[in-house]
């Protein structure tokens, strides 16, 4: 056993505090070390050739590295130490910066903590075999779930690359939130003109399949080979069948909230939310259908000219195999009800949320695209607008920004002018923030063009006048309160994650924040990988995003998941679980605590029965080791010998 | 407290006016102080530029008219010309100085009209203004004889003053210009 100890000073980093020679010096009179010396930046080339040359130079067949944390450099010097003829796995990093020179300033004590750790990772790496990485192929199909513009465009790209991928959309159609809205900024162009394209090319794309009314109910597996369950609700219309006539619709007399519309207007029971839903198939709610809350009806199984009204139908279970998850679920609005009592509670009908404004702009809405006052169906005349409605507000828990609020106010400003001529949009605002190509200018033009009157400061009440609503706010710019006498308010409510998504996100096994948004890898270098390998995050659903943005990112995780798909093998690691058999008396705890299902029973020869892990599911997590009562598992690279001589080494 | 709707539809008609005869967009001011970091003459001003720019978004024309800020401005143009929108701010308080004027809702303090009044009449009659006499005017007129005459000694020898008053050839020319002007319907 030869053994070389390289001691890196990273510039001034480490060997500022400390003494990089005394630590080297200190190591070549540890057990079996053949060779130590100290290297300026030993993850430079020069660094690394020196460590390979010593390597060959004294023979050495394991490696120990006192340098930075093994998540900067550990595939560096594995690198370096198969260029030296040496297995990976016999390389031992010891963090001597981020866990040492860069928390200490008395020199003296952070040398000899450094000679500890040495003597630690020497001990280790002592104990030390061979391991080989194995393979495992991977499943070349993608699962998008979410089938908002997100998921639209990263299932299309992933399918456009060749490769198969199934969406998986909760509602009866695809098309989200953009879906409901009427025009989109900066450019205001109509936004089912640019949605419906990619919504119906989505449908007859040869690569896709299509599930709508379909939900993520559990996922097992890892990277490459993922297994998910997925439940088809019962619509009671036949997919296959209906026509999209909606004449049940126009028959059912069982009326029903219309969530598209945002609850503007009122739908049925049987229902297509929009006449350009992909697929144009008719949903039945069962909670407000007349046939299953009284059992009796049938108006729409009757009407229906292509018999596709089924009340028996079930939900159908599909478990299916994935290589490579999207999740794009997307947002909802901020309940803002319960948090604005001041803004009256949801109580004043006249106030209403941008986005049943946006549905009341649009000509396919409830209101056949004209603005009308809730309470009474008169046109308004002055208009308020209220941005930050749960957006940076740390008193109703929403201390971020919306991202989008600022340019769709400036949006429906402009289109307010476009559709009343005669009437004034009033905008109270903190910051306008326009950071987006071409977004100032949308700004600029409800200013300038469209007169909306900005006013700078927080609204504190709103509260009826007669038939009007009275705003109190202030304008800091001025010094002084104001107050409007208003026709119509439109609260700009901030972003909420989807609801359930924090549930979601535990079947995936993904981190996410005190908001329930999917957490990125890193925020800066992996902004749609999560911290589970195979899964990506577009839209959204990562936190408050415009359309732009939405759809880069969910181009981006489709690169990152045509890059996995076209793998026709992933390499495991194989820091994996071992039993040994001869001592294993066949309790099956191991298999009880097992996250990934990767122990299953075998027998031997001479009758016993064991446990045996798959290598190819075991993830290395050490639970199995913990849970074994005679402690004949153990996890290749960390076992308990290994351990326990690294930890007395440190206590010595 | 403003009554925002109110203030904003009963100024439309006199905003229009100020945007009209200014030739600038009042709307398009977004409150970036400029103008005000700018100026210098905000302490003689009851609003300074920004200010006053607000005052008309929101419709509270009368308040402007009746500032200060419209009299007392003597339009060096520095907020204009660093204005980022491209406003033209002083020509924007001095149309507003001009409606207050001849709608008779204020009058210039009294100095300020005097001033104005020799300004021009020395200009009128040298061509160029002649700073030495309009500051002996200025000082005979309004009774206050010795208003800076301690600084005279310092400009004449740093030259920015000069006793002899400036000449320019077609002094007649301009003296018709002058007529002609005051003939304009709101001059006087």
């Amino acid at each position: 056993m030869r053994i070389g100890v390289f001691v890196c000073q990273c510039g001034t980093n480490i060997a500022a505090t400390v003494d990089t020679e005394a630590v080297a010096e200190a190591a070549m009179s540890m057990r079996d070390v053949y060779h130590a010396e100290s290297i300026q930046y030993s993850c430079s080339d020069p660094g690394q050739r020196q460590v390979i040359a010593a390597a060959h130079q004294h023979r050495l067949d394991r490696v120990v590295i006192a340098a930075c944390s093994p998540r900067m450099h550990e595939t560096t010097f594995q690198r370096a130490v198969i260029q030296a003829g040496i297995n990976p796995f016999m390389l031992e990093m010891v963090n001597i910066r981020e866990q040492c020179s860069w928390i200490h300033e008395d020199r003296e004590v952070a040398t000899t903590k450094a000679i500890d750790l040495v003597a630690a990772g020497v001990a280790r790496v002592r104990g030390q075999v061979p391991l080989k990485r194995g393979r495992v192929p991977v499943v070349g199909e993608a699962l998008v779930v979410g089938g908002g513009i997100a998921g639209i465009q990263a299932a299309l790209d992933i399918a456009d690359a060749g490769m198969p991928v199934t969406l998986v959309e909760r509602e009866p159609t695809i098309g989200g939130n953009m879906a409901r809205l009427d025009k989109t900024f900066p450019t205001l162009d109509c936004s089912s003109c640019i949605l419906t394209p990619r919504m119906v090319e989505l449908k007859h794309h040869e690569n896709i399949r299509l599930m709508v009314s379909s939900e993520v109910t559990a996922v097992r597996g890892y990277i490459g080979n993922f297994e998910v369950d997925i439940r088809k609700k019962a619509t009671c219309v036949d997919e296959e069948k209906c026509t999209g006539c909606r004449i049940c619709e126009e028959k059912c007399p069982s009326r029903a909230p219309d969530e598209f519309n945002a609850g503007v207007g009122e739908s049925k029971a049987i229902s297509i939310a929009f006449p350009q839903a992909v697929p144009l198939v008719a949903a039945l709610r069962k909670e407000h259908c007349r046939q299953f809350i009284k059992g009796k009806c049938g108006v729409c199984k009757k009407v229906c000219p292509a018999d596709a009204v089924d009340y028996e139908q079930e939900d159908e279970l599909h478990t299916e195999k994935f290589g490579a998850i999207i999740v794009a679920t997307g947002y909802r609005l901020f309940d803002w009800e319960g948090a604005y009592p001041d803004y009256g509670g949801g109580l004043y009908p006249d106030v209403i949320t941008s986005l049943q404004y946006e549905r009341m702009l649009s000509a396919s809405g409830p209101t056949g695209g004209h603005i009308v006052r809730p309470s009474d169906g008169r046109e308004p005349r002055d208009i308020v607008f209220l941005s930050c409605v749960g957006s940076r507000a740390e008193s109703v828990g929403r201390p971020f920004c919306c991202n989008v609020g600022c340019m769709y106010i400036a949006k429906q400003a402009i289109q307010t002018r476009e559709h009343l001529p005669d009437s004034r949009c009033y905008v109270f605002y903190m910051d306008v923030r326009a950071c987006g190509k071409g977004y100032e200018e949308v700004y600029r033009r409800a200013q300038v063009e469209a007169g909306a009157v900005y006013l700078r400061g927080r609204v504190g009440k709103i509260y009826p006048r007669g038939d009007k609503l009275v705003v109190m706010g202030t304008d800091t710019l001025i010094g002084d309160q104001v107050e409007i006498e208003t026709d119509l308010v439109v609260l700009a409510v901030g972003f909420a994650a989807a609801e359930g998504a924090g549930e979601l996100a535990r079947r995936l096994n993904i981190a996410y924040d005190g908001y329930q948004f999917f957490t990125e890898s890193h925020p800066k270098l992996r902004p749609v990988e999560t911290t589970t390998g195979g899964i990506f995050l577009a839209g959204a659903c990562q936190g408050p995003k415009d359309i732009p943005a939405s759809v880069a990112q969910a181009s981006a995780a489709a690169a990152k998941a045509i890059r996995l798909l076209s793998r026709e093998d992933l390499e495991t690691s194989p820091m994996v679980a071992e039993v040994n058999h001869m001592r294993c008396i066949g309790c099956f705890k191991c298999a009880e605590v097992c996250p990934y299902n990767a122990i299953e029973k075998q027998k031997l020869h001479d009758g016993r029965t064991v446990a045996v892990i798959i290598e190819s599911l075991c993830q290395g997590c050490g639970l199995c080791n913990v849970a074994c009562p005679p402690q004949v598992i153990s996890l290749r690279g960390y076992t308990d010998n290994q351990l326990i001589s690294e930890v007395v080494e440190v206590l010595r | 407290m403003i009554e925002a709707a109110k203030t904003i539809r009963a100024g439309e008609e006199m905003l229009a006016e100020i945007e009209r005869r200014s030739g600038q967009d009042v709307s398009s001011c977004y409150q970036c102080g400029t103008c005000s970091s700018t100026c210098t003459a905000t302490l003689a001003f009851d609003y300074p530029p920004h200010l006053f720019m607000r005052l008309l978004q929101l419709g509270l024309v009368e308040r402007a008219l009746a500032s200060r800020t419209a009299q007392m401005c003597y339009d060096c143009m520095t907020c204009s010309s660093r204005c980022p929108v491209g406003i033209d701010v002083a020509d924007v308080i001095e149309t507003t100085k001009n409606i207050a004027d001849e709608s008779g809702r204020s009058r210039p303090p009294k100095e300020v009209a005097l001033f104005r009044r020799l300004f021009l009449r020395n200009v009128c009659r040298h061509g160029r203004l002649h700073e030495a006499g309009l500051l002996a005017w200025y000082n005979i007129k309004s009774g206050q004889f010795f208003n800076d005459l301690s600084l005279v000694p310092l400009v004449l020898r740093k030259k920015k003053v000069h006793l002899v008053p400036p000449r320019i050839r077609q002094r007649r020319e301009l003296r018709r210009i002058f007529r002609q002007a005051k003939t304009k319907p709101g001059a006087k």
